[in-house]
């Protein structure tokens, strides 16, 4: 398993520049409106933005604690529903007056973070694959229970909100959203409660015996995160105008989501923006060159990361060479342990 | 920490490559886009530009294909044989930009932001299904741009209140009209309905439910299934029970084939089956022999009905070139996307001008008849001239058996059931 | 509707999930590696039935033999190749490598087949009646068959000097190697066993299902659930975890009026998260110790 495992905080002390290498690069991302792009390149950048915060957080729990969450989508979900029911319904169903995208966004966060604590304290419980599948199975679940409250989620025939559709606001929000997902992620991964979350990847039952209070670390990750794919859902379905349990739980996207923090580097920082960032632009490059075959593409693709890239391109990065193909060919994988 | 660096100068190099220069237009391939006109031609030829996102690939892409070929046809018709859009005096060649939406909801609207933005189409042509045209048609409404559509038949698109989206095709709360009607007039007194929780079987559904009301049966069971139902023999039992006299399902091609052969399986056998979308489609016959005899189906359109149109001639006509251009007969989500941009192309004619407003205005006005049946649009945007027709299949044979105005043949009531075939 | 009938689809749906999914199984139970191509393999099945039909007006019953060889290559050669390479890492990577198998072939199939649907008509697609039930003629033979081959290779695993091979790589790997066992080969017969057995349910079920390339997932879906539910790699947890779910499916499908089948949907994972959380190892104890498999 060693060769798996991503490079920990350890191997690199002292790094606390490259924080700042971030704010210049969004910074200068903020700066990109004022080149008068057209609304379908601001768009382009939001999406990707929407998808690199997605990873990131989804690294949070998936890479850094080491529970792999198959079903992460649900709390997207959650966050779009409860801007979507908040927007539009809250007069009729919930007793409040309609509210703006302002007011009903950070709703959006707090109940994805609610749903994760109540679900996070049955399900962090399990181990390994089952925790992947008791999480995928509580998406495919509440994709049907979305259908089933149709007076206040509108059903399958969906809920339409008011189209709105200013693209360099939507622009600055994304990219907000993306600087302080990330940036949180490098103050989690180089402050104590990261080294925490790395410990309980790596044994945690060693970890406990370290005196490490695992529960409430594995918890506090999982909730953190799901409040930010919370947000960045609610803040999808603004920008969509309408949702319905097929375009929110759309699992090309929970794939992405995670395909992304593979593709990237599991576990570290800027891994998952980066495997983010050219998983879409690779997807752009296949759907416009091989408009035939793109998802066959992408399936290759997932093939070859896993065999040859498992480090992800963080990995490839920092170890300097690529791993031969033809070394890896030559191995006896299940022997390789003895070797 | 080089390392670090150089991994985050990555970042930043592939984030600035993706941002000004991803996905250089690919125009299809096939798209001849007459207007090629430009400094070596003699007289500088005018060029409407249209756009469209279809699915390629994905979930829609077998009806996303029907589309495009559907678009391609109308445009290869109006610049080779018709001589280009009349607009005024002068003659307008179409280019037609349509790019793969992947059936995928993030996909369909960077495309459309796209097409208006940056090749600066002047009009839209409808993705396929409800869900992605929901999404596109809030961007195009918002550039004021008009989407013309012929495959979003959920009736909620019309309540948004949108000015620019206008639809040929009969919303899907009137699919199952003329079908129930005759089958009431048969004698049919009660039905049960089954559809997929989405918001076009949902219509579907929602307006079947009211036709039979309307037409004197008995609802006995309305019940909703999930989109990715792998069996559906319980439900099939719970109506077999029930006994009623039709059955009605709501879903895509994919849910008919299930649905009929779930009831073959536990026998459920009612006087008539009917099923959204797949029994106008010779394909469905084509799999499902003998098991597809006596089902009926509502259909936007069909090669045997009576309409005459200026353009294409009869549906018959139509459809002859139709298959010489694609080497397949055309379905009728074919037939609505030409439908759909001739009659943009007619009110831009009628409008004499590309302004959106003027052109909407006609559209608003426009009462005509195509090969595709008659179009005048209301003030949502719903065709309203148009009413559905409703097929059966009868020995292997699509055949159009209401309303009686396009009917080539009687119904068969009841039919036969599946075990005695 | 007398609650007898109601039952009997339950168990005969059930029947149909826990042979569907019985590859699955076996493949999680003795490597560890939870195949996300599953479903992949059963719309290959499908497909070859399919084409047999078109092609030379084969029987699916009879396809659903000849595709066992052809497919136990196809997943020999696979496992062999791409997938014995990551046997020994984290499950993720397995998940990931067998998702990226998933994607292809059902793209591959795309391009060779295009996006329409299929279908096999039958002459005994019907039903018939007996003790005052109607049993649907198909997923009765489905059942049977595979009833049948749960049983053989329940006796291969028991009895035979591979089978036990099999066994002893899924219990204690190690130990396995010292006494001798060619663990990748033995992988590599497993592999090819499961995906033939897969791809014969694939085949069987060609006459009641629509057939596209991309029906597979919804059938991984499902036997990720099933597999949980009723204990990994054991023969009789995959019928027990099949029949919970297709019983419990049915009569809310049949009993709650409306909305039944979103329920029944609904519930059946519920149910899997719940005993996922208070039952870690699935109802009945699995091949392979739990712990291991993460």
């Amino acid at each position: 398993m060693s060769r798996f495992t991503p490079p920990s905080a350890s191997e690199n002390p002292v790094r606390r520049y490259d924080i700042w290498l971030w704010v210049i690069l969004v910074l200068l991302a903020a700066l990109y409106p004022f080149t008068q792009p057209t609304t379908a390149r601001l768009l382009i950048a939001i999406q990707m933005f929407m998808l690199i915060t997605l990873a990131s957080n989804w690294n949070l729990i998936g890479g850094m604690t080491g529970y792999v969450d198959f079903g992460h989508l649900t709390f997207f979900g959650i966050g779009a529903y409860t801007v979507g029911i908040l927007m539009t319904r809250s007069g009729e169903v919930i007793f409040a007056p309609q509210l703006s995208f302002w007011q009903a966004w950070p709703f959006s966060g707090l109940t994805a973070m609610l749903f994760a604590l109540t679900l996070g304290a049955a399900t962090l419980r399990l181990k390994g694959p089952y925790f992947s599948i008791a999480m995928l199975a509580t998406l495919l679940a509440m994709r049907e229970i979305v259908r089933l409250f149709t007076p206040l989620t509108g059903g399958g025939g969906g809920l339409d909100l008011p189209p709105e559709l200013n693209r360099i606001q939507e622009y600055y929000i994304a990219l907000g959203l993306m600087a302080l997902s990330v940036g949180l992620m490098w103050w989690i991964r180089n402050s104590e409660f990261g080294l925490s979350l790395l410990a309980i990847r790596e044994d945690e039952i060693g970890a406990e015996m370290r005196g490490i209070n695992t529960t409430l670390h594995k918890t506090t990750a999982f909730a953190l995160s799901a409040f930010l794919t919370g947000l960045v859902g609610g803040f999808w379905a603004w920008q969509n105008t309408y949702i319905d349990p097929d375009v929110v739980f759309f699992e090309p996207r929970n794939l992405e989501m995670i395909m992304a923090a593979v593709l990237g580097g599991l576990g570290t920082v800027w891994g998952p923006p980066l495997g983010a960032a050219v998983l879409y632009w690779l997807r752009e490059f296949f759907w416009n060159r091989f408009l035939f075959a793109h998802l066959l593409g992408l399936g290759l693709m997932l093939i070859f990361v896993v065999l040859f890239l498992p480090g992800g391109l963080v990995g490839l990065l920092q170890k300097g060479r690529v791993t031969s193909v033809l070394d890896l060919w030559r191995l006896q994988p299940a022997h390789e342990e003895e070797t | 920490m080089r390392k670090f660096t150089f991994g985050l100068l990555i970042v930043l190099a592939v984030l600035l490559v993706a941002c000004p220069s991803p996905a250089t237009p690919t125009p299809e391939p096939q798209a001849e886009t007459g207007g090629q006109a430009e400094e070596g031609m003699p007289k500088e030829e005018k060029v409407i530009r249209i756009g469209a996102a279809v699915s390629e690939t994905g979930k829609y892409a077998r009806e996303g294909q029907d589309t495009r070929q559907g678009y391609i046809l109308w445009q290869e018709w109006v610049n080779n044989e018709y001589g280009g859009i009349k607009v005024g005096d002068e003659r307008y060649k179409v280019e037609l930009i349509i790019y793969d939406d992947e059936s995928n909801p993030d996909t369909v609207t960077r495309l459309t932001e796209k097409l208006i933005t940056e090749d600066k189409v002047q009009f839209l042509l409808g993705p396929y299904s409800s869900g992605l045209t929901k999404a596109a048609s809030a961007i195009s409404e918002k550039y004021k741009i008009i989407m013309v559509e012929g495959n979003g038949a959920s009736d909620s698109l019309f309540e948004r209140g949108f000015k620019y989206l206008f639809a040929v095709l009969t919303p899907a709360s009137r699919y199952t009209e003329s079908g129930l009607k005759a089958l009431a007039d048969a004698g049919a007194k009660s039905v049960v309905i089954a559809y997929k929780d989405s918001p076009f079987p949902k219509s579907v559904a929602q307006g079947a439910e009211k036709w039979a009301k309307e037409y004197g049966m008995e609802v006995l069971a309305v019940e909703s299934y999930p989109a990715d139902i792998k069996d559906a023999t319980a439900l099939m039992t719970k109506f077999k029970d029930l006994n009623p006299d039709v059955f009605v399902g709501a879903g895509h091609f994919v849910d008919g084939v299930l649905l009929a052969r779930n009831a073959e399986e536990v026998d459920f056998a009612p006087k008539a089956f009917m099923l959204t979308v797949g029994p106008s489609n010779p394909e469905f016959v084509e799999e499902l022999g003998k098991t597809s005899n006596y089902i009926i189906g509502p259909t936007q359109w069909e090669r045997t009905m009576t309409w005459q149109g200026q353009y294409f001639g009869t549906p018959e006509e139509y459809a002859k070139r139709y298959e010489e251009r694609w080497n397949e007969p055309p379905t009728y989500q074919a037939a609505e996307s030409t439908a759909t941009a001739l009659a943009l192309q007619i009110a831009i004619e009628m409008a004499g001008s590309l302004d959106s407003d003027a052109v909407r205005q006609a559209l608003l006005e426009m009462d005509v008849m195509t090969f595709y049946g008659p179009i005048k649009f209301d003030e949502t945007g719903k065709n309203v001239a148009k009413a559905m027709g409703a097929i059966q299949i009868q020995d292997g044979n699509i055949v159009v058996i209401a309303p009686e105005e396009a009917a080539v043949a009687d119904l068969i009531y009841p039919m036969v059931p599946w075990n005695e075939r | 509707m007398s609650f007898l009938q109601a039952l009997l689809n339950g168990i005969l749906v059930g029947g149909f999930y826990g042979f569907m999914i019985l590859g699955f199984s076996i493949i999680w139970g003795v490597m560890g590696i939870i195949n996300l191509a599953h479903g992949e393999y059963v719309m290959m099945g499908a497909y070859f039935a399919w084409a047999m039909f078109r092609q030379f007006g084969i029987d699916p019953l009879i396809s659903a033999v000849l595709v066992f060889p052809v497919m136990f290559v196809v997943g020999y050669v696979l496992q062999w190749l791409v997938i014995n390479r990551v046997v020994e890492r984290p499950h993720l990577i397995s998940l990931l490598l067998s998702f990226g198998i998933s994607i292809s072939i059902a793209n591959i199939y795309k391009l060779i087949y295009t996006a329409d649907y299929r279908s096999v008509t039958v002459s005994y697609a019907g039903s018939f009646q007996l003790a005052g039930l109607t049993f649907p003629t198909v997923k009765t033979i489905i059942f049977f068959a595979g009833l049948l081959l749960m049983a053989a290779l329940h006796l291969f695993l028991q009895r035979t000097r591979l089978g036990k091979s099999i066994r002893a790589a899924a219990q204690n790997k190690e130990a396995a190697k010292i006494v001798g066992i060619d663990i990748n080969r033995v992988y590599a017969i497993t592999a090819g066993i499961c995906v033939g057995l897969t791809a014969m349910a694939g085949a069987m079920i060609a006459p009641i299902q629509p057939i596209f390339p991309f029906m597979g997932p919804l059938f991984t879906v499902r036997a990720f659930a099933i597999t949980a539910l009723g204990g990994l790699g054991r023969i009789p947890g995959a019928l027990l975890g099949g029949l919970l779910l297709g019983i419990v499916e049915t009569l809310l499908t049949i009993y709650v009026p409306g909305t039944g089948a979103k329920v029944g949907t609904a519930v059946s994972f519920l149910i899997l998260v719940l005993v996922l959380v208070t039952r870690p190892q699935g109802l009945l104890k699995g091949l392979r110790p739990v712990e291991e498999g993460a």
